[in-house]
């Protein structure tokens, strides 16, 4: 695989803050690949992704796109050098223009209006060209951002928070549609993300970032499935964190609710202190379960209900979230059994 | 070095070229302001303590008085005309709406001249009455005057703010068991305070630089004053009290800025109902019988007499045969400083909303001395610059213009910026992005953008420069006549017919920026 992206301890902090927005940060992007910033709002993935884009200079560091650095100490390639697209947050289509010609802006050549035809087609707006911007919604609009960042034929397409814009319906079908188009055109893509049903739905990797520093780095699943830090396990979805042993013989691990199988976790030392993360999908209700616990709160989400269960450990009582199926109707106050199921169950080495 | 420079931009540094364009204008905005300052400042003591003894004293207490005065009166009727019109049952209120800002398009040098017309010493009511009733050549005349040629700015500010304000607030006083009339007292008028407080400002700015009106009506003042000592070439003189006169400005200029700040708490967010409107009852025809009084004075009375004068040149003595000239020079003068303001607007204003910091909001702050400060200023600064540094340009058509666009370059910087704020930086950033430089991208794509607002930026400078009066006595080569400059010198020799047909012109020109203001404080309605 080539590699299309190489970011290498890239420092960058602003003026008036102390911490850094990036702090030593490190990543390769493959070419062809899907890779999200995933984290909360200050954690210096926007900064990336401009960094990237060359839209703001790190301070430190080196960024090299395909064979070409592009940043580092005395290397700087402006923006409009670096042969990048990008998709923004609000779109911003020039609205002085219509589709087709925002699609080809500033590309040359005698080619161009069958480039734009070739892209229109791919984002599924073929006979849209001559719309004005303001007369489009707001998906089409996204699309034309879209088309308007590939048509350049771009080393990487940016995607600053590509979904935030559209509501609900839109935003599902637009996870879809766009990794379709970005595969389709088999373009190498970066986006920015807070939202981690985007990033799970849409990446092939996701990169997890806290306070300017990468997380976690790793597949849709193994990240929801194995996160590496009680940080990871809380953002990306909800997770139950607790203290946990390495038992004995070393296959399981003993927590105050009682000794779980490891998964996932090979060779760890017996008699070691960890942290144990339970999704609450794998908290399965079960009359027969071997946990016992008081419904404290209950809320129907369609699709599930979210119950919060106290639970009598021999640290004293834990509450615990778990997914019932919709229709079980539970109470406040009502007594459930559980058990665990092992494939969402994860160790945290802290 | 690089990292202090970026620093000091908040880590956006602009191109050079930007930067070289914005900070040379705003240091031809401010240059020739700052060295009258110096010029003063390096006269003798002697000469200070002399017009101190003689002459500051009275114009100050002259220049106080007056500012003090109008900006009273002009405060009282431009906040009852506000309230009246946007929040009781008043007749004809969406009429009145835009006719009450009407005087706003008469030049006060036009409306002092319309004034002695009727009332001066040799005027209408002294031909009819034997004497006119009142002294027009008095402190009197000229707050009069001032006063309603002025009070529309408070009228626009009070109005636009009585807009945004909403109704909640007076809700919840009322909920809390307040009368009406304490409603007002308590909670309308206080959260108004910033409102009127700005618009007060705007006209007591306008009082401090006025020269025409105070000059035809001859009441002395600083910036009349200033000009008659250029006339007698003691630019000393004229420098020393002139400082006098950019102290005073910068003092009231701080003030305006503390309301300013103040002002940002009393904005409301979000969505506010249009409030109720308040039933006159009784009170119906003595509102509409004020209203219809201001109006009367401020924009009937002195349209009247224009017309009159006007009709009577048109059809019975003629025209002046030197009107087109005038046009001509007119429309080259302002013409000129109009497409140098528009060209030096889009830079500076670009720098501090695309790389917003400390540097960069200097250069925006510079840019406006001219604008601050009265016109006599400019032109003395630039007398004095011109003959140092470039006396080729010393007495031609083109220094007139540079003042202009010293004067002026701030409305179609506000225009520029206006029209920039609906443009995201997005859109930039996805024309670099594109492959645009920084220079194409600002020509190619933002330019095209924020058009509309540069050509009405553009018009307002154009407006203004034919209005101007003092910098162009002060600079214009010998016979180059404006329009402005034939009303002042035909009305001071009472030549009413000749005055007329360019003051009237002025008038109709001076629509256009009504229309843009009204745009923008009443909105589109």
């Amino acid at each position: 695989m080539k590699t299309a992206i190489q970011l290498t301890g890239i420092l960058k902090s602003y003026p008036g803050s102390a911490q850094r927005a990036i702090d030593n940060m490190s990543l390769s992007v493959e070419a062809g690949e899907i890779v999200t910033l995933l984290g909360p709002s200050g954690c210096g993935k926007t900064t990336t992704l401009r960094v990237i884009a060359g839209f703001e200079r790190p301070d430190g560091g080196q960024v090299r796109l395909g064979d070409r650095t592009v940043a580092a100490d005395g290397v700087w390639v402006p923006a409009e050098r670096r042969g990048v697209g990008m998709v923004f947050q609000e779109h911003a289509l020039f609205p002085h223009l219509n589709v087709a010609r925002n699609v080809g802006f500033n590309l040359k050549g005698a080619g161009l209006a069958l480039r734009v035809a070739e892209m229109l087609d791919l984002v599924g707006l073929a006979d849209m060209g001559s719309r004005m911007p303001h007369e489009l919604s707001g998906g089409q609009q996204q699309r034309v951002a879209l088309a308007r960042a590939l048509a350049h034929d771009p080393v990487v397409v940016l995607l600053d928070e590509p979904f935030s814009s559209l509501d609900a319906d839109l935003r599902v079908q637009m996870r879809v549609e766009v990794r379709r188009i970005l595969k389709e055109a088999g373009a190498t893509a970066v986006l920015v993300s807070h939202d981690q049903r985007d990033a799970l739905a849409i990446s092939d990797t996701i990169v997890v970032m806290r306070d300017g520093r990468i997380e976690q780095v790793g597949s849709p699943r193994s990240v929801y499935q194995y996160p590496r830090s009680r940080f990871v396990a809380e953002f990306v979805g909800t997770s139950n964190v607790m203290n946990g042993t390495v038992s004995k013989d070393g296959t399981g691990v003993e927590t105050p609710i009682g000794t779980l199988p490891l998964v996932g976790a090979r060779g760890m030392g017996s008699g070691r202190d960890i942290l144990v993360s339970i999704r609450p999908d794998s908290l399965e209700l079960d009359d027969g379960g071997d946990l016992e616990g008081t419904v404290i709160s209950s809320v129907y989400a369609g699709s599930s209900t979210d119950v919060m269960l106290r639970v009598e450990s021999a640290e004293g009582p834990i509450e615990l979230h778990a997914h019932a199926h919709p229709e079980r109707v539970l109470e406040i106050g009502d007594v459930v059994r559980a058990h665990v199921l092992p494939d969402f169950v994860a160790v945290i080495e802290e | 070095m690089r990292a202090l420079w970026a620093r000091a931009w908040r880590g956006q540094p602009p191109q050079g070229w930007l930067l070289l364009v914005a900070s040379l204008t705003a240091l031809l905005m401010s240059a020739p302001v700052a060295y009258v300052a110096v010029r003063a400042l390096a006269e003798d003591r002697e000469r200070w303590d002399v017009l101190l003894d003689e002459r500051i004293a009275v114009l100050l207490w002259n220049t106080l008085a007056l500012a003090g005065v109008v900006g009273l009166i002009s405060g009282i009727l431009g906040v009852s005309l506000a309230w009246l019109v946007n929040r009781t049952d008043l007749p004809a209120g969406r009429a009145l709406r835009w006719l009450i800002a009407l005087p706003l398009a008469i030049p006060p040098y036009v409306g002092a001249m319309t004034y002695v017309i009727v009332f001066g010493p040799r005027g209408w009511m002294a031909r009819w009455l034997g004497e006119s009733p009142i002294d027009m050549y008095s402190f009197f005349g000229a707050a009069f005057v001032l006063s309603v040629f002025t009070y529309p700015y408070v009228y626009l500010v009070v109005g636009s703010a009585i807009g945004r304000l909403g109704q909640v607030h007076e809700d919840v006083a009322s909920s809390l068991g307040l009368g009406r009339f304490a409603v007002l007292r308590r909670v309308t008028l206080p959260l108004l305070r910033p409102a009127v407080g700005a618009g007060v400002v705007l006209v007591v700015l306008y009082v401090l630089s006025d020269f025409g009106a105070v000059a035809l009506l001859r009441y002395p003042t600083l910036t009349s004053a200033i000009y008659y000592q250029m006339g007698g070439f003691d630019t000393g003189a004229a420098a020393l009290l002139s400082l006098v006169l950019i102290a005073l400005t910068l003092v009231v200029l701080s003030a305006e800025t503390g309301t300013r700040t103040r002002a940002r708490f009393y904005e409301t967010n979000g969505v506010t109902r249009a409030p109720r409107r308040i039933e006159l009852r009784a009170w119906r025809v003595p509102a509409l019988i004020y209203t219809v009084s201001v109006l009367s004075l401020a924009a009937v009375v002195p349209l009247a007499v224009l017309s009159y004068w006007t009709i009577q040149a048109v059809f019975f003595t003629g025209l002046d045969p030197g009107f087109l000239e005038f046009m001509v020079n007119t429309l080259q003068a302002a013409g000129l400083a109009a497409g140098v303001a528009m060209i030096l607007a889009v830079p500076v204003v670009y720098l501090q909303s695309r790389h917003n910091s400390p540097p960069s909001r200097a250069i925006y702050q510079l840019a406006h001395a001219g604008y601050a400060l009265p016109g006599v200023i400019v032109g003395l600064g630039l007398i004095f610059f011109s003959l140092r540094l470039a006396p080729a340009v010393y007495g031609t058509m083109v220094i007139v213009a540079i003042a202009y666009v010293i004067r002026f370059l701030p409305q179609a910087m506000q225009s520029t910026q206006a029209s920039l704020a609906m443009v995201s930086p997005r859109i930039d950033e996805a024309a670099r992005i594109a492959g645009l430089g920084p220079m194409a991208t600002i020509v190619r794509v933002v330019s095209k953008l924020i058009m509309p607002g540069v050509l009405a930026g553009g018009a307002l400078v154009f407006v203004s420069g034919a209005k101007e009066l003092p910098a162009t006595l002060l600079l214009r080569p010998a016979g180059f006549d404006t329009l402005a400059v034939r009303v002042w010198v035909e009305a001071s020799e009472g030549a009413y017919d000749l005055a007329a047909p360019p003051a009237m012109l002025l008038v109709l020109l001076s629509l256009i920026p009504l229309k843009l203001m009204l745009d923008r404080f009443q909105g589109a309605s």
